[in-house]
């Protein structure tokens, strides 16, 4: 307790000492933070309109004509046994010329020229709500498009698709981008460390040289590093709920009909805290590696 | 309580220390000393662990110290009290603070560091002094104020490299004086030193080094 309540204090009194260098260092991070805290919240938002799209996924099969009546029982019956299915149901071509009877009452009189349905039979699926599943889904519809009697697709996919793809190369980029900022963000806390160890130098000599034990010397360099770490993930917090609440004026004016397909509100609790720990983690991580190389405490 | 078994050592390829055999018993009193370079600090450094022997064993206390693994050094560490040739005291803590360090590091309860800081600061005669900035009082008294550091946690060994290299006669042999009443208690003390004339005053235990090899073991009786 004792030892930790020292630690705290000499930590505290490193960051109050080196107030620019420190400042700088969390606007840094705070930076480094903010990148991938837009990107995932783009990402995630993304992810939620393509759920929302892929609510309504729904395939037709439309079948040969003189197919046979089992084989079709049996396709549909595989197709119904399907996990990702919610519903699906055969539609054949009597019922399909009622269907666009009673839908287009004002287009009967075409088909009173038709002695037999002009619709083909069709078997209609839904599918369940998940954009996880989108692959796996239009993977399921290949398969039933090969069967020899199934004679077309038709998918109401492709925007779905569209956005599925904008989302990958958000996080791509987001990634990417986070990956350079995190080394540029590990290297300033590493140097900050390096410099305080500099500046405590001496004591530390002093310390290593009247028995304090590794952990005593090197805890107070942690603390700072993850104290850094996570001011600098709170206030990445703080930036990301400004950029938020700014995004969508600045949207009216430069993607409108993107703002009105995508409501760009929704902020996880989940980004907050991965901010907060990724931060924390960086600190640790860097003053530790920090501490490695520049504290000595074995002999030559 | 000190042996050394053909220690030698090497500074890139520079012999400072050559199969030196040496054993230093429980509560003695030693000087050690020898022109500049003879390996005077190197053997302190090497009772202390600051470095490592290039050759041969080093026991303290029966313990093996080459052998200490670098996360229990502290605990050879904390039987050793060193006053180091430039005091390396903090300049910018009190005398308090600097004699504190010790006890501090090893957690003791703030009422057993304020009663054992004032007897360290009244047995080096620096009582008056413990509100004082160090870097505010004079060179033989932030000598004392490192003799204070180097015996506040008890040590079973002391160790002083020059402590009076700086200060005039009168205060040095007040400072050797003060590492006597120490030995009192029993702590195997080394004093390093190329004063002879000091030395002369004070018949102990003399070792002699030159070019890092033992010339002189020898114990001065009181009437010679």
């Amino acid at each position: 307790m004792k030892f930790m309540f020292h630690s705290l204090k000499q930590a505290m009194a490193n960051l109050l000492r080196n107030k620019m260098v420190n400042a700088l260092c969390l606007g840094i991070i705070a930076f480094t933070l903010l990148v991938p805290g837009i990107f995932n919240y783009i990402s995630f938002n993304l992810e939620r309109y393509i759920s929302k799209l892929s609510e309504n996924v729904e395939a037709i099969f439309y079948i040969k004509d003189d197919s046979d009546s089992a084989a079709i029982e049996k396709l549909l019956q595989h197709i119904q046994a399907n996990l990702l299915v919610k519903e699906a149901g055969f539609i054949s071509k009597d019922q399909a010329k009622t269907n666009f009877s009673g839908e287009f009452p004002e287009l009967k009189y075409i088909l009173a020229e038709f002695n037999d349905s002009p619709f083909p039979a069709s078997i209609d699926v839904k599918f369940l709500a998940d954009a996880r599943n989108l692959i796996q889904i239009e993977s399921f519809i290949r398969d039933i498009n090969k069967v020899s009697f199934v004679e077309s697709v038709q998918l109401n996919l492709d925007w779905a698709r569209k956005i599925a793809l904008i989302k990958k190369f958000a996080s791509f980029v987001g990634l990417f981008l986070s990956a350079i900022l995190l080394i540029v963000s590990i290297f300033i806390i590493f140097n900050v460390v390096k410099i305080n160890i500099f500046y405590r130098r001496d004591e530390i000599n002093i310390l290593r040289l009247v028995g304090a034990s590794d952990w005593y010397i090197k805890t107070p360099f942690l603390i700072e590093g993850c104290v850094l770490g996570f001011l600098g993930g709170l206030l990445a917090c703080v930036l990301l709920l400004l950029t938020i609440k700014a995004f969508p004026l600045y949207a009216e004016f430069v993607f409108n009909i993107v703002k009105q397909l995508i409501d760009f509100k929704l902020l996880p609790q989940k980004i907050f805290w991965q901010l907060l720990i990724t931060g924390t983690a960086i600190g640790l991580f860097s003053s530790f590696i920090s501490l490695r190389r520049f504290i000595k405490i074995t002999p030559d | 309580m000190i042996q050394f078994f053909h220690v030698s050592k090497q500074y890139f390829g520079n012999e400072a220390l050559r199969d030196l055999n040496l054993a230093i018993g429980r509560g003695e009193f030693v000087f050690l000393t020898g022109a500049s370079g003879a390996g005077k600090s190197t053997l302190l450094k090497l009772i202390y662990k600051e470095e490592e022997p290039s050759k041969g064993q080093i026991l303290i206390d029966s313990v093996n110290s080459t052998l200490i693994p670098a996360n229990k050094l502290f605990k050879l560490r904390r039987q050793i009290g060193i006053v180091f040739q430039d005091f390396k005291l903090l300049m910018n803590r009190t005398v308090h603070e600097n004699v504190a360090i010790p006890l501090l590091v090893r957690g003791e309860k703030q009422a057993d560091v304020e009663k054992k800081v004032n007897n360290a600061l009244a047995l080096v005669g620096l009582t008056f002094r413990k509100r004082y900035l160090t870097a505010h009082i004079s060179g033989g008294e932030q000598q004392r104020v490192a003799i204070a550091r180097a015996i506040i946690g008890n040590p079973k060994i002391l160790i002083a490299d020059e402590p009076t290299g700086n200060l005039d006669t009168n205060l040095s042999i007040e400072i050797i004086k003060i590492f006597e009443r120490i030995n009192a208690n029993g702590i195997t003390t080394i004093i390093a030193t190329h004063d002879l004339n000091l030395i002369s005053l004070f018949p102990r235990r003399i070792i002699k080094l030159d070019k890092g090899q033992l010339i002189q073991d020898k114990k001065i009786e009181a009437n010679q």
